[in-house]
């Protein structure tokens, strides 16, 4: 009896121990499914008075990130006390979300001229809420042209949005000096802003334009930590008309293409008549043997 | 040599095996038309359900099927060269064991490509091949290459058969049925062995050993380019061409010495296949072991030392993951053949026999780390892939279906042994007119 008594606590505390870890992972399963996004907040100050709020969501996982498509996030404006909702925005399939705003004023600003945006997701389901913000100063780039015999110089020139709506030259940031190409932009130079916040670079000939010779000249101070990214664009008819451009017309005979080299046709035409004739020979020297077999005699 | 066998001797020799297959005999053919059998059932199955069946995944693309084309191809071509050379240098010790060679050569070629055709999702998009085939493209020429070979293989083979099979025609006490009579009345094309008939068949022959060895050469580097014209780390080598043809040749090599032990055993031919053939053989074996090995230490160091990082991880998955095979397949693998060989006490029958069985191992094992490693770390990782696709474990179908290619290729050499003998009759009893760079008189051993 006593021994039963012995089993039956034994079995007792054994379900006490294996219950009590069955709970503990439940509880840590329901733990573990509850996951913060990570949500970046970019900014793009364009200088026709526009700014494109980027924002970023996804989760990380082992294998890379995993966008959150849909999830609606909240770009708010602020400064000081001041708080201005923007609007809202979905994720797209890459987990972006984009809010275009055309902001000449009216936006909140401190005493020294900066805006704090701030990006928030609410939280759905087992993804909980999260946010981020970025503090910016307005600024703008103005991008001008002039020619010079056959000399052809590019100006920029950047000012700051003061608190008071008053602009004031960027001294000493960099200026970043491009071209839109067909898949990414192609820069043609670099220009360090002088005490009036203006710079030149030289424009290099040959850059292909539209049908017209138009071309867009981009200029961009990009992230810096109190302009953010700022982007000036302006266009001129300096770019060669497009269909006056000839570009090297592509061999019809690559790796690449249907039709192999030619090298390569003659090297495999070369290998397989050398190798395919001497065939031809040792079965002609077969069918010759069959041939003389005519003058019959036995082998033994 | 005035202790030749005549032909009519050999011929007496070799008659029961032409004539009669022995129960054992049965038995062993039933026993590997077993092994094929399940072999067809693994096909049926990958067919039916799917390359899922086997291991091979999103990143492992390649597995041991691609393994055994590499290994089938190069004993093809180990076949292909020790016979045309030995031929061309009219090796004295040779006419014993070049009919199995120019076997080996040919029973690989045509088991070989097979594998090729088990990796093909989709069987009936083959023909594509054929009409949208590229030059450009590595996988043509390997098509075009194979195909040649094969021919030139197979008029090789029929040309140095040509005499024997005249033999067998014509010599009267062997009891054949009338259908292998005639048979072998139509394939013997009316040779008599005319002075005329002699000269260019000896014309034809000489071409053609010629040719299968430049052939073998050229289409195992091609074989070689598949890899090595790709980026991945581990192949993009310069060396692959001659590195693969020197891996082939030395694991046919080993093949050779196993199948003339078989056969020796088998058909009781040690008065013909004596120690003098296994130590010509293993020294043959010693010289490919020394390339290999140098090869494999000039790929592998300049990669190390290269230190990129793609090689680099390689290098340290085979030393780590794959770290027994690595040792076997390049270091025990060289080792032993050159232990076994270089000290003379050691060179028995026997002790060949096991090197031979080691390096076919080894170099089975060589191609299992040159193909699986490289696919398991690839440049770029595939978006949501599972890390379990990363690996490769071959499944019962390819093993089955792996067994079924030995199978077959024991079976094809257990049936053309029975069609004509295993051994050069017509050479054998020949009395060589004039002494060759190596004949047995000034022999290696």
């Amino acid at each position: 009896m006593k021994d039963l008594q012995k089993i039956v606590l034994i079995i007792l505390l054994l379900a006490l121990v294996v219950g009590q870890k069955t709970v503990t992972g439940q509880e840590k399963k329901d733990t573990v499914s509850e996951i913060t996004p990570d949500l970046k907040l970019g900014y793009l100050n364009t200088s026709n008075d526009s700014i494109t709020l980027t924002a970023d969501i996804f989760v990380k996982r082992e294998t890379g990130n995993f966008a959150l498509q849909n999830a609606e996030v909240e770009f708010t404006a602020s400064a000081d006390k001041e708080n201005k909702s923007l609007g809202k925005a979905k994720a797209d399939v890459a987990g972006t979300a984009v809010l275009k705003l055309y902001v000449k004023s009216g936006l909140p600003v401190d005493k020294e001229g900066k805006t704090t945006f701030t990006v928030s997701f609410a939280g759905k389901d087992k993804y909980l809420a999260a946010s981020g913000n970025v503090a910016f100063k307005k600024a703008k780039i103005l991008v001008t042209f002039t020619k010079e015999d056959t000399i052809r110089t590019i100006h920029v020139k950047a000012v700051q949005v003061e608190a008071n709506n008053e602009q004031k030259p960027i001294k000493g940031e960099t200026v970043n000096v491009y071209v839109p190409r067909m898949l990414s932009n192609l820069k043609i130079g670099e220009v360090k802003l002088d005490d009036n916040g203006t710079g030149t670079v030289e424009y290099p000939g040959a850059l292909v334009g539209d049908s017209l010779g138009n071309i867009a000249v981009i200029a961009m101070i990009e992230e810096s930590d109190l302009y953010g990214t700022v982007k000036g664009q302006s266009t001129i008819s300096w770019g060669i008309p497009k269909q006056y451009y000839l570009a090297e017309k592509p061999s019809t005979r690559e790796l690449w293409t249907p039709i192999a080299p030619i090298w390569m046709i003659i090297t495999l035409i070369i290998m397989l008549t050398g190798v395919w004739g001497h065939y031809i020979y040792a079965v002609v020297q077969l069918i010759m043997i069959k041939r003389q077999s005519k003058q019959k005699k036995d082998y033994f | 040599m005035e202790n030749k066998p005549t032909r009519e001797k050999l011929l007496r020799e070799f008659a029961p095996q032409i004539e009669r297959i022995s129960a054992s005999s049965v038995l062993w053919i039933l026993f590997l038309l077993g092994v094929i059998g399940i072999g067809v059932y693994a096909f049926v199955t990958q067919v039916t359900e799917g390359h899922e069946v086997t291991g091979m995944r999103d990143n492992v693309v390649w597995g041991i099927y691609i393994v055994n084309f590499i290994f089938f191809m190069g004993m093809s071509y180990a076949g292909a060269i020790i016979s045309g050379a030995l031929h061309l240098f009219r090796t004295e010790w040779r006419k014993p064991i070049i009919r199995m060679a120019e076997y080996l050569a040919i029973i690989s070629l045509l088991i070989g490509p097979g594998y090729i055709l088990l990796c093909i999702g989709r069987l009936d998009r083959l023909p594509f091949l054929a009409v949208y085939g590229r030059i450009q493209s590595p996988i043509t020429w390997d098509v075009i290459a194979i195909s040649t070979d094969i021919f030139g293989c197979l008029i090789f083979l029929y040309l140095s058969m040509l005499r024997d099979i005249a033999n067998l025609r014509d010599f009267s006490e062997l009891k054949l049925p009338k259908w292998r009579k005639k048979l072998y009345s139509a394939l013997a094309l009316g040779y008599t062995g005319t002075p005329e008939q002699e000269k260019r068949l000896k014309r034809a022959t000489d071409i053609m050993a010629a040719m299968v060895i430049a052939i073998a050469i050229i289409v195992y580097s091609v074989l070689a380019w598949i890899f090595s014209v790709t980026l991945q780390p581990g192949w993009h080598s310069t060396i692959f061409g001659p590195y693969f043809v020197i891996a082939a040749v030395y694991s046919g090599t080993g093949v050779l010495i196993i199948t003339m032990f078989v056969f020796r055993k088998i058909y009781r031919l040690e008065e013909y296949i004596t120690r003098k053939h296994f130590v010509a053989m293993g020294v043959l074996m010693v010289v490919l072991a020394a390339l290999f090995g140098y090869f494999t230490f000039s790929d592998y160091l300049t990669k190390w030392y290269g230190s990129e990082k793609n090689d680099e991880n390689l290098i340290k998955i085979l030393f780590s993951q794959y770290y027994w095979p690595f040792i076997f397949s390049n270091y025990i693998g060289v080792l032993v053949p050159l232990l076994v060989i270089g000290i003379p006490k050691l060179r028995t029958i026997n002790n060949i026999l096991i090197s031979a069985i080691i390096v076919v191992i080894a170099l089975w094992l060589n191609r299992y780390l040159i193909v699986v490693p490289t696919l398991e770390s690839p440049y770029l990782p595939i978006q949501d892939s599972r890390p379990a696709w990363a690996y490769y474990n071959p499944t019962w179908v390819e093993y089955a279906l792996t067994a079924a290619g030995v199978a077959l290729f024991c079976l094809l050499f257990t049936l053309g042994s029975k069609f004509v003998p295993v051994m050069n009759v017509s050479e054998m009893s020949e009395i060589p007119k004039s002494k060759g760079p190596f004949t047995e008189e000034e022999s290696l051993v």
